[in-house]
């Protein structure tokens, strides 16, 4: 046994009890894999969103203090799932006593009566666990509040870990959480299956959340690169734990592929200074062939013959496809850039996006030559106004051409509008090995 | 659950339908009152007068109320009435809000107990 710093994270109230406890990883391994469906199948039974979370905090401290003592259960997720309904059944029990009405969640009755709720977690069926996901990702939620509140009660991350990866102040975050918690139980936003025609937009919803988490965690907009690809990792987390109750929403199965061909690249993201490193110069070796594997079988199932996909899900196709064609190359030189010139054509036709042309125009001037990537530029200015992007590229096709001044005054552009360090570091290197402008060395 | 579905529309669209556009606008709010009569029940409903027709009363520093023409908030869209219903939960409320007509914005807003009063 030895201390794992990470279970300590598990409780929001920091606890004296815990927080230098010596805790088996068996406990912090089964809050991972099991706190969602833990919470799915208290709420379905008590309906009490406040009671069901404390009491599964509670259950997870008592485990942390009597675990080490008296060994792990044989049945963990069984031991936490007891222990917080006995706390749950406390409270109900104390509140009948003061005779306090406290608001009760809104559970689909008819569902709950026909499915009478087991005992054991194990045999709990999978679609608690979506009614759960659903339910946190309303959209009458607040969409940034929504992705907090489904890492909180579908992972089981701590509000600290949460605010630490959302980058805002614990209290904030507390209260953002806490906020939409008191909306779903006071608005009726309810723990229960949508109509089979309304599920595909649920789900959708779910997926734009996953994938908000997903690109706040890649896009290095601020703070440290670790961070955020913890959070990234999250994000496929919880897409695994969706797609697994709901294998036949395509929409899911294109975004799991585009998470995982993505964040196989993560070891090789960063140097170990912390500096951005680009794709023709990653370590390939460091990137997960399992993971790319992975993705490569979910797009080869996804997009089999006769299959017509909705925008949503053809716009995530389409980005796992290109991710895929990345992750395929064995050298940065064998990459197909003629087919991932084509796939971004097919998704800036979807979308109109200035970010998905962008890309284009890079892919393009691989493809083809550095001046017709170039010219796809043309126009982006207003579209992408505050963004360092477009003079990043700007100036690494221009170096191409040989136009060395356009360069570095691309360069300057991009340096100025970048707040991120080490892409900002990666700028002023590129610039810095420009040399100075011809004017500097000619005699006055 | 009870619940106050607030209707918002833009002025002069009703006074301007024609007979069939009318027909529509009713047939979209039965359509809403069967929703709501099959899943819950209807409690009251209203619909309202033209916001030139309100009449704000606030308070000045002293507490004073003061009465003045016109309503509390403009806008371009007003509230032009009101279903009080008991649904079971938010998506039927919602189900039921995307039957009325297409021109209104629809608000739906909880209703709560205030513990310890009575009306009388």
């Amino acid at each position: 046994m030895r201390p794992i710093a990470a279970v300590a994270a598990v409780h929001d109230r920091p606890s004296p009890a815990s927080r230098d406890a010596v805790v088996p990883a068996v406990l912090a391994a089964v809050v991972r894999a099991e706190w969602g469906r833990l919470t799915s199948l208290l709420l379905g039974r008590f309906r009490r969103l406040d009671l069901v979370e404390d009491a599964l905090a509670d259950a997870v401290e008592a485990a942390a203090r009597r675990w080490p003592r008296d060994g792990a259960p044989d049945n963990p997720a069984a031991w936490l799932h007891t222990t917080a309904r006995r706390r749950v059944l406390d409270r109900l029990r104390a509140e009948a006593m003061a005779q306090r009405r406290m608001p009760l969640l809104v559970v689909d009755a008819l569902t709950r009566q026909e499915t009478p709720v087991r005992a054991d977690p194990g045999d709990l069926v999978s679609d608690d666990l979506l009614r759960l996901v659903l339910m946190c990702t309303h959209p009458a939620l607040d969409p940034a509040a929504a992705s907090a509140l489904a890492l909180r009660l579908v992972l089981g991350v701590s509000t600290a870990d949460i605010a630490r990866l959302f980058f805002v102040p614990e209290p904030t975050m507390a209260a953002r959480i806490t906020r939409a918690k008191k909306k779903i139980v006071a608005a009726g936003i309810p723990f229960s299956m949508p109509s089979a025609g309304d599920l595909p937009d649920r789900v959708a919803g779910v997926a734009r959340t996953a994938y908000l988490a997903f690109t706040a965690g890649y896009a290095p907009g601020s703070g440290p690169d670790v961070v955020r690809t913890e959070l990234a990792g999250e994000a496929v987390r919880l897409v695994r734990v969706v797609h697994a109750s709901c294998p036949d929403q395509p929409v899911l199965q294109a975004l799991l592929a585009l998470m995982v061909l993505q964040h196989s690249r993560r070891d090789a993201r960063v140097d170990p200074v912390g500096a951005a490193v680009l794709l023709p110069d990653q370590d390939r070796t460091r990137w997960h062939r399992d993971e790319i594997a992975e993705g490569n079988a979910l797009l080869g199932s996804l997009l089999g013959p006769g299959r017509k996909l909705d925008v949503l899900t053809g716009e995530y196709a389409l980005q796992a496809l290109i991710a895929a064609e990345h992750a395929n190359a064995s050298r940065a030189e064998e990459t197909a850039w003629g087919r991932i010139a084509a796939h971004y054509a097919a998704l800036e036709a979807l979308t109109g996006s200035p970010v998905v042309r962008l890309a284009r125009a890079v892919a393009v001037a691989e493809a083809q030559e550095p001046a017709d990537g170039l010219a796809l530029l043309d126009g982006l200015a207003d579209d992408l106004a505050g963004s360092h992007r477009l003079p990043a590229v700007e100036a690494e096709l221009a170096v191409r051409t040989g136009d060395l001044d356009r360069a570095r005054q691309a360069y300057a552009r991009a340096i100025a509008l970048c707040g991120h360090a080490a892409e900002t570091a990666y700028l002023r290197s590129r610039l810095t090995a420009l040399g100075p402008p011809a004017w500097q060395d000619e005699p006055p | 659950m009870r619940y106050v579905v607030l209707v918002a529309y833009e002025p002069g669209g009703w006074e301007a339908a024609t007979a069939e556009e009318r027909q529509r606008y009713f047939d979209a709010h039965h359509a809403f009152e069967a929703f709501v009569d099959e899943h819950g029940r209807r409690l009251h409903s209203a619909a309202l007068c033209d916001a030139d027709l309100a009449t704000t009363i606030r308070r000045d520093g002293d507490g004073r109320p003061l009465v003045t023409d016109g309503p509390f908030v403009e806008l371009t869209e007003q509230i032009g009435g009101y279903y009080d219903v008991e649904l079971p939960d938010l998506d039927s409320a919602i189900a039921a809000g995307e039957l009325l007509p297409g021109s209104y914005t629809v608000e739906i807003r909880p209703v709560m107990t205030i513990e310890g009063y009575e009306s009388t």
